[in-house]
């Protein structure tokens, strides 16, 4: 039931990534949902089912189509995934401000890797083009990941394990 | 053994980890292997299918702007066209006295972008042809205003493009009129720089960028770009070259895959 309640939602934001990112996209910078998703799903169930979920989709997410670096999305994901996971069911027992910013810099490494894989040629040129990249994938992606927040605060997510 | 398997549990989060980060190591480090090649060339035909009816909406949507944008370039075309009949009238003549003589003539296939890939920054395109319409690996992509990339996984019915902004991109291209050759790579937006080029040479903003046909992969004197920008740093043995690509890559619609260039010896 758990991997159920799981795999459906997983495939349904592949596709919405998939077929749909594309209206969405502002100079070429695209939001992500995989990572908001495997984010979401490591701090609900914890590590072991995020990094299943993040490879899964990571490496689906290269199938569809990527030009080089075939496995960098299930690396990145994984990662996300298993950082996340030590996060789980921690609201309670951290400091709300430190929390918040685990979380977040989670989310900003998830980019790090992935900026620092594709741009590296911007990087060695001009590195201040390079963090100004990494920053507006960043913060377009966490765009949503806060208005999700209205929705599904990460407080609750925390605590939300199902069993 | 049941220590061990007592561990495995204990620590199953940092093996699992472990076994997913050493899986996409390896595929990132086997990413030419001719088995990942097959694999991804199955599951881009599969993607295509599934993304070619929003593509064709896509489409749709921005048919009518295409429309009305083809309209104001038809009669510009209209006026050039007249120009340029006269100019190519003098141009046949000038080549009959110079005997001059095509060097090659490309053999195209068009083709439609019906994916963008899904990865967050925009490296690859998929097209809706594959190895069954002729496609083969490492041939060049170009659109009317330039090259925008090579063919690197092919599937029955879809292509994979790696395009000209993947970090990994390479072109051996000559910048004209000096005919200086150097290496192009991808920097940012619409800028690339072309590095290895010989510090003597004349080289001024708004020179024609073209390939250089030193390549296997690419025919020469294909269009890329014009320079913006030349970088002649002091103590350096090379100048370098900014150089502004024609191609819109995010709005692409339609493609062409050089499929064959047959030359004349003349």
């Amino acid at each position: 039931m758990k991997w159920v309640s799981i795999l459906f939602p997983a495939i349904g934001v592949f596709m919405f990534q998939f077929l749909l990112v594309d209206f969405l996209s502002l100079n070429m910078i695209r939001p992500d949902f995989l990572v908001v998703y495997v984010f979401y799903i490591s701090l609900v169930y914890g590590k072991t089912t995020g990094i299943f979920t993040g490879f899964l989709l990571g490496l689906l997410s290269d199938l569809s189509g990527v030009g080089s670096f075939f496995g960098l999305s299930p690396l990145s994901l994984s990662v996300t995934a298993y950082l996340t996971g030590y996060l789980n069911g921690k609201y309670e027992r951290m400091l709300p401000y430190l929390f918040h910013g685990a979380w977040i810099s989670i989310i900003g490494f998830h980019f790090i890797i992935i900026s620092y894989v594709r741009f590296q040629n911007i990087l060695l040129s001009d590195p201040i083009s390079f963090w100004i990249k990494c920053f507006m994938s960043f913060s377009y992606t966490m765009m949503f990941l806060l208005i999700i927040q209205f929705f599904y605060p990460v407080k609750e997510a925390s605590h939300a394990e199902i069993n | 053994m049941r220590k061990f398997y007592l561990a495995l549990l204990r620590y199953k989060d940092h093996f699992i980890f472990l076994i997913a980060v050493t899986l996409s190591l390896t595929l990132l480090l086997k990413n030419d292997a001719p088995d990942i090649l097959i694999i991804r060339g199955k599951f881009t035909d599969y993607f295509s299918i599934i993304s070619s009816p929003f593509s064709w909406v896509k489409s749709m949507i921005v048919l009518q702007e295409e429309t009305e944008l083809i309209r104001q370039k038809n009669i510009q075309l209209t006026l050039e066209l007249e120009a340029l009949l006269l100019a190519q009238e003098e141009n046949n003549i000038l080549r009959d006295f110079l005997r001059f003589k095509r060097e090659s003539n490309l053999k195209l296939l068009a083709a439609r972008v019906v994916n963008m890939g899904a990865s967050s920054n925009l490296s690859s395109i998929t097209l809706d042809i594959g190895s069954d319409h002729g496609v083969k690996v490492n041939q060049p992509v170009i659109v009317p205003e330039g090259v925008i990339g090579k063919t690197v996984v092919v599937g029955n019915k879809s292509t994979i493009v790696q395009i000209i902004k993947d970090v990994n991109y390479r072109l051996s291209v000559r910048i004209l009129p000096s005919g200086n050759a150097g290496i192009l790579q991808f920097i940012s937006d619409d800028i690339c720089e072309v590095r290895e080029l010989q510090k003597n040479t004349e080289i001024s903003i708004g020179n024609k960028v073209v390939t250089s046909g030193f390549s296997q992969i690419y025919p020469k004197n294909l269009p890329v770009g014009e320079v913006v920008e030349v970088l002649n740093e002091r103590g350096s043995f090379q100048k370098i070259a900014k150089v502004r690509i024609k191609s819109k890559l995010s709005t692409l619609l339609n493609v062409f895959i050089v499929i064959e260039e047959s030359n004349e010896v003349g």
